[in-house]
């Protein structure tokens, strides 16, 4: 209160835990950087492969979503080869969940450190999923050398002018994740409870999301319901951008949406 | 005058006690349901489910003065340290500030095991609040100062411990803010790196101007690096003000209470149905006029208590030594006695020349047939045994556990 004093800073009862400061994060933002190099060093230390399976694991994933979903189960792709099908849902996927399960075990994770030192806390998840950001580049490139694979064996691809908003989308579903993320988070800081809720939640809003069949598959009076889900305007974008062009849509009630559970 | 850097007004925390979890959840709901938010819920300061770490602290901090804090576990230092650092927040109360702060509550905060020591110089430094730039322009120094250069590209899970502290503290003693936060981070590390720590601190006080607080048990460090201290118990400051007075009330204070208690003026007598503590009490054998415990004294430990007993059974006391540190020195233990149920008393007697200068507990174990504890009276008795050095003597602190004067004879050989 007394400002007349001149003192720089002031410690007092009530403030937020998660008060946005831009400009306090942007003065760690050495911090946040480091925070992601740390994480890429760490999670390849003691493999043999080390980076490659970050194209390994969504390889894999395909595989047995081809195996089961579209040998066993028979579920159509929409005439989209298999693998051309399977591999931008689940990297979008996986993007999206590994982001949201980082952000929402923020306190959990780094109680060690927040209990000994003071930096904006928004700082950890941010700098996770710019490290997940980073690791779904890498494998984008991947899905680009598959798709020009494809390409030169005579398959048809159509490169539309959506191919320009695939990183909007992504920063979209990143922003969503965040949000989502820091709202769990704040919960499963103290009901541990919820943590074994979203692990569940999680897998089973995969199939809520068109990962392993098409959009086209629903229709009639769920129709609705399921573009509410905003996943699916994302992994569709992505899909008609490269493969069969479909009408482009529900792009901007998406974008309100995550900015409400953002903010 | 020097610059008040910190104004602290009337700083109080409290805490809720008792298991967080499905209980609050459901106070949560109901609290919630009822319309009351979380401001109008004022902590009962009688209610036995909150505890009040700190209560109405108020104490300035002046620019270029390293301020000591001490008290005993539980007395509020460490939450003092974590609100002046904006880890958790003060129930009540302000605090104003200027300068930047950096906390060491811990050393070595964040390092990751896989990484490299380069790279968790950075990855700590840049937690802790520290520009890229200013690492770069300090990298070298924190290599010496560590003395860990061989090292500096193996990840830090093969380092020792040692290696380990001596990297964190390095990092920790190169930060460059107006107010720097120690916690304890000096009890580590053997001797000699524990010296350099101490003359680091000094200097960044005394040569660069930076202002400390600093929390310590170790009384010995606090009146090398402090120029004041305060001394908190039970959440309040109780002394405050010039180093060497502060604490000389604190150790008399510790002393006035520990030296002995007679159990039978109160209610009931600690024990349980098997053993009732009657007394007990510790006799110095004071060789000098103040009357003060120093490393010549020799004690006596005196006790008494009832013994009450079904069957009959052997009973054993075991009498243990603790320092500072909560280490174990040693351990006495009695023969095996059968006794009828009374009065027992017990005595035993402890040379001078043999503890090192610094606080002491005793605690005694109550045990039957050589393995069933009965009744384990914790840290019933403290002591301060004082440093005494003849003239001739190094100064400083005498290295080691215990302090026995064993002589050392040494004769020179004839010419053949």
């Amino acid at each position: 209160m007394d400002k007349t004093s001149g003192w720089q800073w002031e410690i007092s009862a009530h403030r937020a835990w998660f008060r946005f400061n831009l400009r306090e994060v942007f003065q760690y933002k050495d911090l946040v950087f480091r925070f992601v190099r740390r994480d890429i060093i760490a999670s390849y230390q003691q493999t043999i492969l080390g980076p490659i399976w970050v194209f390994l694991q969504p390889l894999f994933t395909t595989l047995v979503y081809f195996i089961i979903f579209h040998r066993v189960a028979n579920i159509s792709t929409d005439g989209i080869p298999a693998l051309l099908f399977y591999l931008p849902g689940i990297i979008i996927w996986t993007f999206y969940a590994d982001c949201i399960t980082t952000t929402m075990n923020t306190f959990q994770n780094n109680a060690y450190i927040f209990n000994k030192v003071y930096f904006p806390r928004i700082i950890v998840p941010i700098s996770s999923i710019l490290f997940h950001s980073f690791r779904i580049s890498i494998q984008l490139l991947l899905f680009l050398v598959v798709c020009s694979f494809y390409a030169w064996s005579g398959t048809t691809i159509h490169f539309s002018w959506q191919i320009l908003l695939i990183p909007v989308i992504i920063g979209l579903t990143a922003c969503f994740a965040l949000g989502c993320g820091l709202i769990i988070s704040v919960l499963t800081a103290k009901y541990r409870d919820l943590d074994n809720i979203m692990q569940f939640m999680l897998r089973l809003f995969m199939f809520a999301a068109p990962v392993v069949y098409p959009a086209s598959l629903i229709s009639g009076k769920y129709k609705f319901l399921f573009w509410l889900n905003p996943l699916t305007p994302v992994i569709e974008i992505f899909r008609s951008s490269f493969l069969n062009p479909t009408p482009f849509r529900c792009c901007i009630y998406y974008w309100e949406c995550s900015q409400l559970l953002s903010s | 005058m020097a610059k008040k850097l910190i104004e602290a007004k009337n700083i109080s925390k409290y805490y809720r006690l008792g298991v967080l979890g499905s209980r609050s959840l459901q106070e949560d709901l109901s609290n919630w349901w009822s319309g009351k938010s979380k401001q109008e819920e004022l902590p009962d300061p009688e209610s036995s489910r909150h505890i009040w770490a700190l209560r109405d602290i108020s104490f300035d901090v002046f620019q270029g003065e390293v301020l000591g804090l001490i008290g005993k576990n539980g007395a509020g230092k460490s939450t003092l340290l974590k609100i002046i650092s904006r880890i958790t927040l003060p129930t009540s109360g302000r605090i104003f500030g200027n300068g930047r702060i950096a906390s060491l509550l811990e050393v070595g905060t964040g390092f990751h095991s896989e990484l490299t020591g380069r790279e968790n110089i950075y990855l700590n430094g840049h937690i802790m609040g520290m520009k890229k730039k200013e690492i770069d322009r300090k990298f070298d120094e924190i290599i010496e100062f560590s003395g860990v250069s061989r090292f500096l590209d193996t990840p830090i899970k093969r380092y020792s411990s040692g290696m380990y502290v001596r990297l964190a503290f390095a990092v920790a003693a190169h930060l460059d803010p107006e107010i720097l936060v120690i916690d304890e981070v000096l009890a580590v590390g053997d001797v000699e790196f524990q010296q350099k720590c101490q003359a680091k601190i000094k200097s960044i006080s005394k040569e660069e101007g930076k202002t400390i607080l600093f929390v310590s048990h170790s009384i010995q460090t606090l009146r090398n690096v402090c120029d004041r201290a305060l001394v908190l118990d039970k959440g309040k400051i109780i002394v405050s003000g010039e180093t060497e007075s502060v604490l000389t009330s604190y150790t008399k204070r510790n002393r006035d209470q520990f030296l002995g208690t007679d159990y039978t003026v109160q209610s009931n007598l600690p024990g349980n149905e098997y053993i009732r503590v009657k007394k007990v009490e510790l006799v110095p054998d004071y060789i000098n006029h103040e009357q003060v415990i120093d490393v010549r004294t020799g004690m006596t430990v005196l006790f008494e208590f009832i013994y009450k007993q079904e069957e009959p059974g052997d009973l054993m006391v075991n009498l243990q030594v603790f320092n500072n540190a909560g280490e174990l020195i040693f351990e006495l233990a009695s023969k095996n006695y059968r006794f009828k149920n009374g009065v027992v008393k017990g005595e035993s007697s402890i040379p001078g020349n043999f503890f090192n200068d610094g606080l002491y507990y005793i605690s005694l174990a109550f045990v039957r047939n050589s393995t069933a504890r009965l009744f384990y009276l914790d840290s019933c008795l403290s002591f301060d045994v004082e440093d005494y050095q003849d003239s001739d003597d190094l100064g400083g602190k005498w290295a080691g556990v215990v302090r026995p004067s064993f002589p050392i004879e040494l004769n020179q050989e004839p010419d053949p």
